[in-house]
């Protein structure tokens, strides 16, 4: 049977041409957009790596800072202690600009003998930066405020970095060269992953150096952590005294929450919209092949007729016409997945191979149910063809 | 005869109002989605508010600088010292809008928080730009020569600092500790003219930045204003012969580049170009790609639908031939009838667009963005609803003229 | 008025060359009613299609009122059908999307004639066949001597020098196929016009001028 229905719709071939096109161009539609639900799925699973709850950064114009080393380390010494001071802050900590959802990057890389790892993000932070962040250390420990004597300086590495650079052997203690091999940096702690591209993004791999004297110059993010007294009152008073403390320079108090919803809309609008369009385009093609496979059974009715005739109960033949428009999608997902599996074999992406298998496995079966409830009805309505009648049109 | 075409077109769907439904519910939707897109792309190409000159304008965004060697790049806007010291003295220019990229500060009123993005203007930014003053007006030479501490801000931050609708020209506003005197209120700019959004405009004399430090990269934009549509390209021409005279500021790099742009190259020079290369070409092949790839499905989809249409009624299409009509006839009958079904559901496409934008505009996805149905965003979107019905047709109609008419007089 | 030289057809397949038509020669006189006899398959529709300029002969002429056919463009054999011929066919091929009058309208429309004239001509040739009162009826809402009637005006609207008919009696029963019938012999007998009709029944048949039996593609008698 099989193969009568299949010899059936290669002879065919030429008709179902545009068929067979449409579904293709809906099958790499669909794989798209599967590897980018897979994908974000995938990562919105991990865990955030981070608390971002009544965190505040701090923004501000370092114009009137000392850009004399000892003097801007003092500033900054006994800012951090009066910010500190007040009940309503538990933990303060100097920052990059690149701290989690923040717009900036700051990326470097960095050797391991031969090896040279590249795109790692680079974290300049302060001592309580963890403790503001309420980030999880799997490994080792944070800086001591000691480390600042050592002469081989301390950084800690997320889990990413260690999984590329050492594998599944334990981090800490091992040596890690700067980009032109000219200073050594020793990892003295692992932390977990922190998801700082959103909910729907990987963390990529990161490094958390010790903010130093060069760094404090340039220096223009603060984190806090405060607590639950902190209120608008609050905040216009923390605004105002800051504002003294840099000779009303510009200052910009924002909530990490509230850009942690700005950065996940920008990975999920386009895709909302994205699937939008999508989805109409399926239902698009899903009426087209609805229709084209009514036509299809209008046109052959004396040839369902005379399968009838000859002994096909009503159900094998809606079976039949069904299964076809299943051979038929077949062939359109052989094709679909050979452009598909190029994905993962030549590394287009730097997305792990498993998104693309998923994601070729749900396109797969999403086809195939497309296409059986575009067939069913037909199928149905070929069913109900009475042999007699049928065989008398012609 | 064409008359007949239309009569024979609109008897032939309501008879098929299966397939017509199909066909009408693919092109209006493919329509939709391509004029909500062109109102977006309209935003950032045509002229809108307040940047209305733009037939006499260039525009001048970024500064880049190159170690060529070594492949370093840096890039940023220009420092105000370049448009000061080197854009000012262009001949062509007859006058130069000075701004610097928005930056965002707060300012605390009644215990609620409100976030102000300022920029800093010259006092030719409010002549060259026409920003519509609800009240008050602009500050002038006479301000940045004294420095004087006055704002113009836009109604949206009127609203959120004064109240909605209070009159705040004369009252103080502040921001960073510092206060303004509120000198004119202005409607809103959307988002997407990044060059001239903002919530409060200041003289940039104001500013303690050093403003006139030298050197290439800084934090400014301008727009320079040609006397006639004619002189830009000289002035184009101008601004590259002065650009390649620039002196380098560092022995780190050795090619400066940076443009004077027209505003659609300004756009996507910033998305897809770079100092040397404005990124026009690749931007519109990436456009034209994307919508090839997007039409793509649904016209399939119509192409395919047509042809069971054609093939459904291939008797009919026999016995036309058999009482005269020619092949050319039968195309011409063809293409008209799925014209019309183009335009009918052209026409439902461009309802579904204005509630579509409708929404948009309401959800205000982008700060003060108002899409518009405009008549150059309709004037496209008949001309892509023209090409899809062509298109579709097409390949239908030549099959069709090829229909064996003993066969398909056979076929009933 | 009809002169087929030496027509040839065949068909060809992947592996088969069938010979529908093998030589005939025939020649059919203005004014004349004509029919074609032969068991299925004997080429007769072939033949007709070819008279009708739908098909084309492998080799041989057709001339009509002395004008060589075969050299003949898309348009102008469009047009020369439009004109000259008028069909009927078996199965009616009515549209099933037109009214009756637009039906019978329809070979007026690839002329230029008004609206006007062309409901006129229309209503006319309705009247001639008896269904002047059907006009706004679709195909479907007819019974089969209606439709064929429909057919028959559709046939004479443009006043035709020939009409082509295909088995018009087929799908009737006598009854009715006699009316058809009548109607035919009327058009040939008042108005002169010259009709070629190909039918398997012989009572049709004999009714007819000259009577041309076809067997195995090749002319019998």
């Amino acid at each position: 049977m099989f193969k009568h229905l299949y010899k059936l719709m290669w002879n065919k071939r030429k008709q179902n041409f545009l068929l067979l096109s449409e579904i293709l161009v809906s099958f790499l539609v669909i794989f798209a957009l599967f590897s980018f639900l897979v994908y974000y799925f995938q990562n919105y699973q991990k865990p955030k790596g981070l608390d971002y709850e009544r965190v505040w950064t701090v923004s501000y114009d370092n114009r009137q800072v000392s850009k004399q080393l000892d003097s801007a380390r003092l500033f900054y010494d006994d800012l951090e202690r009066s910010l500190k001071a007040m009940p309503q802050i538990r933990e303060v900590a100097y920052t990059s600009a690149n701290f989690p959802y923040s717009q900036s990057v700051m990326n470097t890389n960095v050797s391991l003998g031969d090896k040279v790892i590249n795109s790692v993000n680079r974290y300049v932070s302060g001592i309580d930066y963890h403790k503001v962040l309420q980030m999880n250390l799997t490994e080792g420990r944070w800086f001591y405020p000691e480390d600042a004597a050592a002469a081989i300086k301390p950084i800690v590495i997320n889990e990413t970095l260690k999984a590329e650079a050492f594998g599944k052997q334990s981090a800490v203690g091992r040596l890690f060269d700067n980009h032109d091999k000219t200073s050594r940096r020793r990892i003295v702690g692992v932390v977990q992953d922190v998801k700082v591209e959103g909910d729907y993004l990987p963390s990529g791999k990161a490094m958390y150096t010790p903010l130093d004297t060069t760094d404090i110059k340039w220096n223009s993010f603060i984190l806090l952590k405060v607590t639950e007294a902190a209120d608008a009152n609050f905040e216009g008073k923390l605004y105002k005294y800051l504002g003294q403390r840099f000779n009303n320079e510009r200052v910009e108090i924002t909530y990490m929450k509230d850009l942690r919803t700005a950065k996940n809309e920008v990975t999920l609008i386009p895709m909302i919209i994205f699937m939008i369009v999508a989805g109409f385009l399926i239902i698009n093609v899903a009426l087209g092949l609805f229709g084209v496979l009514w036509y299809n059974i209008n046109r052959r009715r004396s040839e369902i007729g005379l399968r009838r005739a000859i002994g096909a109960s009503s159900t094998s033949v809606s079976g039949q016409l069904v299964s076809e428009s299943l051979i038929l999608a077949t062939l359109s997902i052989i094709v679909g997945c050979f452009f598909a599996l190029q994905f993962p074999l030549l590394h287009v992406f730097d997305v792990a191979a498993n998104v693309y298998l998923y994601a070729i496995l749900l396109t797969v079966l999403f086809i195939y149910l497309l296409v059986i409830a575009c067939s069913v009805y037909p199928g149905k309505q070929a069913a109900a063809i009475h042999p007699a009648t049928a065989l008398h049109e012609e | 005869m064409l008359k007949n075409y239309f009569k024979i077109a609109i008897a032939v769907l309501k008879r098929r109002k299966f397939f017509t439904f199909i066909s009408l519910f693919g092109i209006s939707f493919t329509l939709t989605v391509i004029t909500v897109a062109v109102a977006f792309l309209n935003k950032f190409i045509n002229e809108d508010y307040p940047d209305y000159k733009r037939e006499r304008s260039l525009y001048v965004g970024t500064m880049e600088l190159r170690n060529s060697k070594e492949g370093w790049l840096n890039r940023s806007d220009v420092s105000f010292y370049f448009l000061d010291h080197y854009v000012s003295k262009l001949q062509r220019v007859e006058k130069m809008a000075i701004s610097s990229g928005a930056q965002a500060s707060n300012a605390f009123i009644n215990n609620k928080k409100i976030v102000i993005e300022y920029k800093y203007t010259n006092a030719d930014y409010w002549n060259v730009l026409e920003y519509e003053f609800l009240e008050g007006k602009p500050y002038g030479v006479q301000d940045i020569e004294n420095a004087n501490m006055v704002a113009v801000i836009s109604e949206e931050t009127r609203d959120d600092y004064f109240g909605p609708n209070v009159k705040a020209v004369g009252k103080y506003i502040s921001a960073d500790n510092i206060n303004y005197r509120v000198i004119g209120v202005v409607k809103n700019v959307s988002k997407t003219l990044y060059n001239f959004a903002g919530d409060m405009y200041i003289p940039y004399t104001v500013s303690r930045q050093k403003w006139n430090e030298v050197g290439l990269l800084g934090n400014c934009t301008a727009v320079l204003l040609a006397r006639t549509p004619d002189d830009v390209p000289q002035l184009k021409r101008d601004f590259d012969q002065m650009m390649s005279k620039v002196p380098l500021p560092d022995k780190e790099f050795d090619k400066a580049f940076s443009n004077a742009d027209t505003y659609f190259e300004s756009v996507t020079r910033r998305i897809t170009g770079d100092g040397e290369n404005s990124g026009q070409n690749k931007a519109i092949g990436l456009l034209l790609a994307l919508l090839t790839i997007f039409l793509l499905l649904p016209t399939i989809n119509l192409v395919s639908i047509n042809i069971t249409r054609i093939m459904e009624r291939s008797s009919e299409i026999g016995v036309r031939k058999a009482f005269g009509a020619s092949s050319s006839t039968l195309v011409y009958q063809f293409i008209v009838e799925n014209l019309i079904l183009t335009i009918i559901g052209g026409i439902l496409g461009l309802l579904l667009s204005s509630i579509a934008i409708y929404f948009i505009n309401h959800a205000d996805l982008i700060s003060n963005m108002r899409l518009t149905l405009s008549p150059a965003v309709l004037a496209y979107s008949l001309l892509a609803c023209m090409l899809f019905g062509l298109l579709s047709g097409v390949y239908p109609a030549w099959r069709m003229s090829r229909l064996n008419v003993v066969n398909a007089l056979k076929a009933q | 008025m009809i002169r087929l030289e030496n027509i040839e057809k065949v068909y060809r397949t992947d592996t088969v060359e069938t010979l529908a038509i093998n030589g005939i020669n025939l020649h059919v006189q203005k004014g004349e009613f004509l029919s074609i006899m032969g068991p299925s398959g004997c080429g007769k529709s072939t033949l007709l299609n070819i008279m009708g300029l739908l098909d084309e002969p492998s080799r041989g002429q057709i001339k009509i009122d002395n004008q060589d056919i075969s050299r003949y463009s898309d348009k102008q054999m469009a047009n020369f059908r439009n004109e000259k011929l008028g069909f009927i066919f078996q199965s009616y091929h009515l549209i099933n999307d037109l009214q009756v009058l637009d039906n019978v309208e329809l070979p007026l429309l690839y002329r230029n004639s008004s609206s006007q004239s062309r409901r006129a001509l229309a209503t006319a040739a309705l009247e001639k066949v008896g269904l002047s009162n059907r006009t706004k009826h679709f195909p479907t809402q007819l019974s089969g001597g209606q439709r064929q009637r429909v057919a028959i005006a559709r046939a004479i609207v443009g006043q035709p020098q020939i009409i082509l008919a295909d088995e018009p009696t087929g799908n009737l029963d006598s009854a009715m196929g006699n009316e058809i019938m009548d109607i035919l012999i009327n058009l040939n007998k008042n108005e002169g016009t010259t009709i070629v009709m190909v039918t398997h029944d012989e009572s049709m048949a004999q009714k007819t001028h000259r009577l041309v039996r076809l067997f195995d593609g090749s002319q019998v008698q």
